[in-house]
């Protein structure tokens, strides 16, 4: 026993001495890399680049293919088996979190000093929104990758004017002019919350992971949920408007019909071949409540990579994740395949200024809000849109309306379980 | 069955029409499936039953891999996690049938009650501790443990076979074993040999789950590495929301292409298959 | 399986009692009467045949007994003693700099204690059958050895597996399997249900543990989890019941009808129209259907169609439809009677096949004689087809029945992210109209991570389609088949 310790003293001492970053160069260091699919060959390639960079070590990177928005639900099947760098959506920084499936960066990010920089140097480097996303309490979990990730106006603009994209009546009324549609989700909570949000409403999380919500009362803007819910009732309910399942936005806006669509930055080829010339994408337009016009208000969101809490080699996957969302790495990803950036220098270069769907989400990061909910709040949510969508509630039934509010509140505010 | 009483041309030709009105929608939906794997647009037509412009790209397609689409592979994985698991099935099966069928024994009743007992039990619910327990053994994310899988269990399915077996006359098993025949070769030499078309049954159904099924497939090749999927999960994944738009006629046209081997073994053994599957119902 | 069930349920489950009271018994004077050796058998399992000469078997034993010490100390050791509170050790980690790795503290999975104690419990269970197997068989040597009789060489009782135990050779694989892949994995999710194992308290980083009944409370409204839980589970299991039972029916006789239909001697080409049938089986069921529900989604193309021939506008002035579309797989009520006709359309061609086989072998002279006797052909189907083919196929139709309660794919496939609930009260219990109960609990393990809710409604899944079955069975088939035929 008394060798074993002073044979562990005397590596630990020669450890310490060895160079900064102390690693056996020898040793092979094995990661693995789970990104979209569509982000495939760009990872590869920044893989590459990352090996390039530290010659004196020897890797082994794994990349898997695993979509950002069903991240989740592979890794906490089970996290010990996942990868040890993966991109997600924001809105699973909470459920990864509490299962304790990302590492704190605070206790990690030691480890960049091998990159020759400290995690003030990344918050610094990108834009506040996005850094304070990754955060709960004062702890950063994930490096932020892309940004923009919400939902805005695509128009035709040989159908519809700028100013007439500017409002819902106005939009509408110009679609129904021409005889064609505006098509948005409205059964899912990521799309029809951004009315709410408009209206001053909130969604937040609690202590105990269970969703915060207070769209049956009234607004710190003085707005009731009733009244919310009657604008969207009067825009469901136009004939020029049109209800579109989750996931199905692409296949209509490809399938011509539409004049204007509310959609992702995804959309954004889809929408360009349909629109053509006139392709155009701009913020969200305003809705009527009473006499005021309020501005829809989406979840603005951003896309991140996160390093496992179980990863072998935690601190190399941290240089990774680092070097997968530095400012190279931020600008290839614009380049291959037109992701908003979240670097600041990145976002402030001429190609990413011009570009158009770009452009339309960044102009709505001012009065987009970080949604941060709990798992409870999705199916109530999406059902509460569905209703919306067909007619099930009377623009002019209050009672019902409250009574559909306060049950929704109910689903969501559930504890967990 | 002998002809019915009226014969004549016209209830004939109503007859087969009926049929062929039948087929006709049953085809639907397939004709639909070929028709838009032959399409040059690569999302989903939602505007016409037809595709605008005709077009094999997406086949040529499946066969340029990229990322997402390495369908080649994909048919040789499926096709080696195929033929392992129904060797291993297989013979799982009728070995059980045939030792409850043929052999009497002390702990017969109560091990064909605990398998009744078992067959009730939702599958889907057991999937996670599956998981876990080829995770304990370091088989996820090989074909070793998706084979275990599908093939550990096999032996449940007996009841078919066992019900075609119970059918072999007794008095050639008794006849073998005065001849001082042993059990062993009783079964591998008589009654193997006459059950031609349970084997047949057996076969194609075990051959054929590597092919249909994806969720045990998604959950233990989970580490994202897309050649090493089945066939199942590299289509399925096809669909996910971001890449349905791309990789949707792609999707079409793998599933047509899966679909075809399958298509061709049914009707060389549907005969076997008929036999099999009722020579076993027959008799529960 | 209908011949197992000669005396009913009750006789089979005390036919299995008395097997083990018998075991026991054998085991008691096996022990009481043996002599030393047979006694000392029971410390070291070899020491039987040792005595009586048989020592590759006793080698065999011996190995084994070592075997299940070490497994026990090794390996059982580390988990069985946390059963009872399934660990208390939080995981906690440290990051080195030095290293570049994390350091975890040797903190405890509750998942895994579970996982191996009950893989520990299932091998001493084994052992202990073993262990007495073998003082009975001890015993019995004895008293060979003392009646003077021949006692079996190695070889012999190697040549005993291809002959009068050729049974235990032909089992052991399979039953092995079965047990490590269905017996065990389906006993953990059944202690998982008294545990508190959902999303606030996942292995790795959490631990979980024991909470009793409560969970079977509040799925029947008493907990206070959600007040919606049961009103849901209600609703859902209503559904499932509907289903199987239409599921079953419509195939099975749709079966029937078109195997009629296509082996009547009026059938030009019969083999061509089968064929065409049976390739609708041979498209995997992820394909055909994730196709169909493309095909009757909200924007596809039967609605275009029907927009174009106007009969969207027609349901909708005589008040059917609310929408600019048919929502044939996205509303209540038109969902369902879609999955079930969709379900015809998978299910038929199949049910066709054993059709077909089953009425080849249709008694020909009863057929012959109704026939000169002057029977309508309906008359015929209803007085004999039929009772013929629910003799036969009768126990094959209670399967089937209870494989449609657990038909996960073909609901999964077409209604998952397709179909939103407008009912709020469902919405909030994770629930939709058209989920079965197995589907529910699919989701609400991949999604919400609930697996504590989703174990016990998979236990009450199976005393569902266990009491279904029992019934079933005792009614439709008191008689044991069985023997008949052989």
């Amino acid at each position: 026993m008394k060798l074993k310790k002073v044979l562990a003293s005397v590596l630990a001492a020669a450890t310490v001495l060895s160079s900064a970053a102390c690693v056996n160069a020898e040793e092979t260091i094995s990661l693995t890399l789970w990104g979209a699919e569509e982000d495939q060959t760009l990872l590869a390639e920044l893989v590459e680049n990352f090996k390039a960079a530290y010659p004196d070590f020897t890797f082994d990177i794994q990349i898997g293919v695993e979509s950002e928005s069903t991240a989740k639900d592979t890794v906490l099947t089970d996290v010990e088996a996942a990868a040890d760098v993966f991109a997600f959506a924001d809105d699973q920084l909470n459920d990864l979190v509490s299962a304790g499936a990302l590492s704190s960066l605070n206790e990690v990010g030691e480890a960049l000093q091998v990159a020759g920089k400290s995690l003030d140097d990344v918050k610094a480097a990108n834009d506040a929104g996005a850094v304070a996303a990754t955060m709960i309490g004062d702890q950063m979990y994930a490096f932020p990758m892309t940004g923009g990730n919400t939902f805005f106006l695509y128009y035709d603009s040989s159908v519809i004017s700028a100013e007439d994209a500017a409002s819902w009546d106005t939009l509408l009324a110009a679609a129904e002019a021409a005889g064609k549609k505006v098509g948005m989700t409205l059964a899912s909570g990521w799309y029809n919350a951004s009315f709410f949000y408009g209206a001053g409403f909130t969604t937040g999380l609690n202590e105990d992971q269970t969703t915060a919500i207070d769209w049956n009362g009234t607004s710190a803007d003085g707005y009731t949920g009733v009244d919310v819910v009657k604008s969207m009732l009067n825009i469901a309910g136009n004939s020029a408007f049109m209800a579109i399942a989750d996931g199905d936005i692409s296949n209509w806006i490809a399938a011509g019909g539409l004049c204007a669509a509310i959609s992702g930055d995804w959309d954004a080829s889809a929408a360009q071949e349909a629109f053509g010339d006139g392709y155009a994408a701009t913020k969200l337009p305003t809705f009527t409540i009473g006499e005021d016009q309020v501005q829809q208000a989406p979840p603005y969101g951003y896309k991140f990579v996160g390093v496992n809490a179980y990863a072998e080699n935690v601190g190399w996957a941290v240089v990774l994740a680092d070097f997968l969302t530095n400012e190279e790495a931020q600008a290839a990803r614009f380049e291959a395949r037109g992701l908003a950036p979240t670097n600041l220098n990145v976002q402030a270069s001429d190609e990413v200024q011009s570009n158009v769907a770009i452009a339309a989400a960044a102009s709505e990061s001012e009065f987009g809000v970080l949604q941060r909910v709990g798992g409870k709040y999705w199916d109530p949510a999406q059902t509460f849109g569905e209703m919306i969508a067909q007619g099930s509630l009377k623009a002019d039934d209050d009672a019902g309306i409250q009574a559909a509010l306060d049950s929704l509140v109910e689903g969501v505010t559930a504890p967990i379980g | 069955m002998k002809k019915m009483k009226s014969n004549r041309t016209s209830t004939i030709v109503m007859h087969n029409l009926l049929i062929a009105v039948l087929a006709f929608i049953w085809l639907i939906p397939i004709v639909w499936l070929f028709c838009t794997s032959f399409s040059s647009y690569s999302g989903m037509n939602t505007s016409t039953f037809f595709p605008k412009e005709w077009s094999v790209i997406h086949y040529i397609k499946l066969f340029q891999p990229d990322s997402v689409a390495q369908f080649p592979q994909w048919f040789m994985n499926t096709f080696i996690i195929a033929c392992v698991t129904c060797v291993i099935s297989t013979a799982f099966v009728l070995m059980v049938a045939y030792a409850t069928s043929v052999m009497r024994f002390p702990m017969r009743k109560p091990l064909m009650n605990f398998a009744v007992i078992l067959n009730l039990f939702p599958g889907m619910l057991a999937m996670i501790a599956v998981y876990f327990t080829l995770k304990t053994f370091n088989l996820t994310n090989s074909y070793a443990g998706l084979i275990m899988v599908y093939s550990g269990s096999a032996g449940l399915g007996y009841l078919i076979a066992k019900g075609f077996f119970d059918t072999v006359p007794r008095a050639l098993c008794e006849a073998a074993r005065i001849d001082g025949c042993s059990e062993a070769r009783i079964f591998a030499q008589i009654v193997i040999p006459m059950s031609r078309p349970i084997i047949v049954y057996t076969v194609i159904s075990s051959f054929l789950v590597p092919w249909m099924d994806f969720v045990y497939a998604k959950m233990i090749l989970n580490a994202g590495v897309s050649s090493k999927y089945t066939v199942a999960i590299g289509l399925f994944k096809m669909l996910d929301k971001s890449l349905i738009n791309s990789y949707f006629t792609i999707f079409c046209a793998g599933g047509v292409l899966v679909s075809i081997p399958i298509s061709i073994l049914f009707m060389i053994m549907q005969k076997f298959y008929v036999e099999g599957i009722t020579g076993g119902a027959v008799k529960g | 399986m209908a011949g197992e069930k000669k005396g009913g349920a009750g006789a089979a489950v005390g036919g299995f009692f008395r097997a083990i009271g018998k075991y026991f018994s054998e085991f008691g004077t096996a022990f009481v009467k043996g002599d030393i050796f047979v006694k000392l058998s029971a410390l070291w399992m070899g020491a039987g045949y040792a005595r009586r000469k048989q020592y590759v078997k006793a080698l065999i034993m011996t190995v084994l007994e070592i075997a299940i010490i070490a497994f026990t100390v090794t390996f059982a050791m580390q988990y069985v003693p946390k059963f009872g509170t399934l660990g208390t050790v939080k995981m906690e980690k440290v990051f080195n700099m030095q290293t570049m790795k994390s350091e975890f503290n040797d903190y405890d999975n509750s998942f895994q204690i579970l996982l191996f104690s009950l893989f520990s419990f299932v091998v001493w269970a084994a052992a202990i059958v073993v262990w007495m197997k073998n003082i009975v068989n001890a015993y019995k040597l004895q008293l060979m050895e003392e009646a003077g009789e021949h006692i079996n060489t190695f070889k012999e009782d190697l040549h005993s597996y291809i002959e009068e135990k050729f049974h235990i050779t032909l089992l052991t694989l399979p039953v092995l399997g079965i047990v490590v892949f269905t017996a065990i994995p389906i006993l953990l999710l059944i202690f998982v249900a008294f545990t508190n194992y959902d999303q606030q308290h996942m292995p790795p980083s959490e631990l979980f543990t024991w909470v009793g009944f409560s969970n079977f409370l509040s799925l029947f409204g008493g907990g206070g989890l959600t007040v919606t839980f049961s009103y849901a589970f209600v609703r859902v299991l209503g559904w499932t019941l509907v289903w199987a039972f239409f599921a079953t029916f419509t195939t099975y006789i749709g079966g029937i009808l078109l195997s009629l239909l296509l082996n009547s001697t009026k059938t030009k080409w019969p083999k061509m129209w089968r064929t065409l049938f049976i390739i609708t089986i041979a498209v995997p069921q992820f394909v055909s259907l994730l196709l169909v529900r493309n095909f009757f989604s909200n924007g596809g193309i039967v609605n275009t169609i029907c927009a174009n021939i106007g009969l969207t506008g027609f349901l909708r002035d005589i008040g059917l439809v609310s929408t600019s579309y048919i929502p044939f797989l996205s509303a209540p009520g038109w969902a369902h009677v879609m999955i079930i006709l969709i379900n015809i359309w998978i299910g038929v061609p199949y049910q066709m096949l054993i059709a077909t086989g089953v009425l080849m072998n249709l008694p020909a002279d009863q057929l012959e004689s109704a026939r000169v006797d002057g029977a309508k052909p309906f008359q015929i189907f209803r007085k004999i087809t039929m009772p013929y083919m629910l003799f036969v196929t009768g126990p094959a139709l209670v399967t089937d029945f209870v494989k449609n309660i657990n038909n996960f794919n073909v609901i999964y496939l077409l209604t998952e992210n397709v179909y939103t609930t407008t009912n709020q009260a469902m919405a909030n219990s994770q629930a939709k109209e058209v989920d079965l109960l197995v589907t529910w609990l699919f989701r609400l393990t991949q999604d919400y991570y609930n697996y504590k809710m989703a174990s016990a409604i998979g236990i009450i899944v199976f005393i569902i389609c266990a009491v279904f079955t029992l019934i079933a069975f005792n009614r439709m088939i008191g008689n044991g088949k069985e023997e008949d035929y052989q």
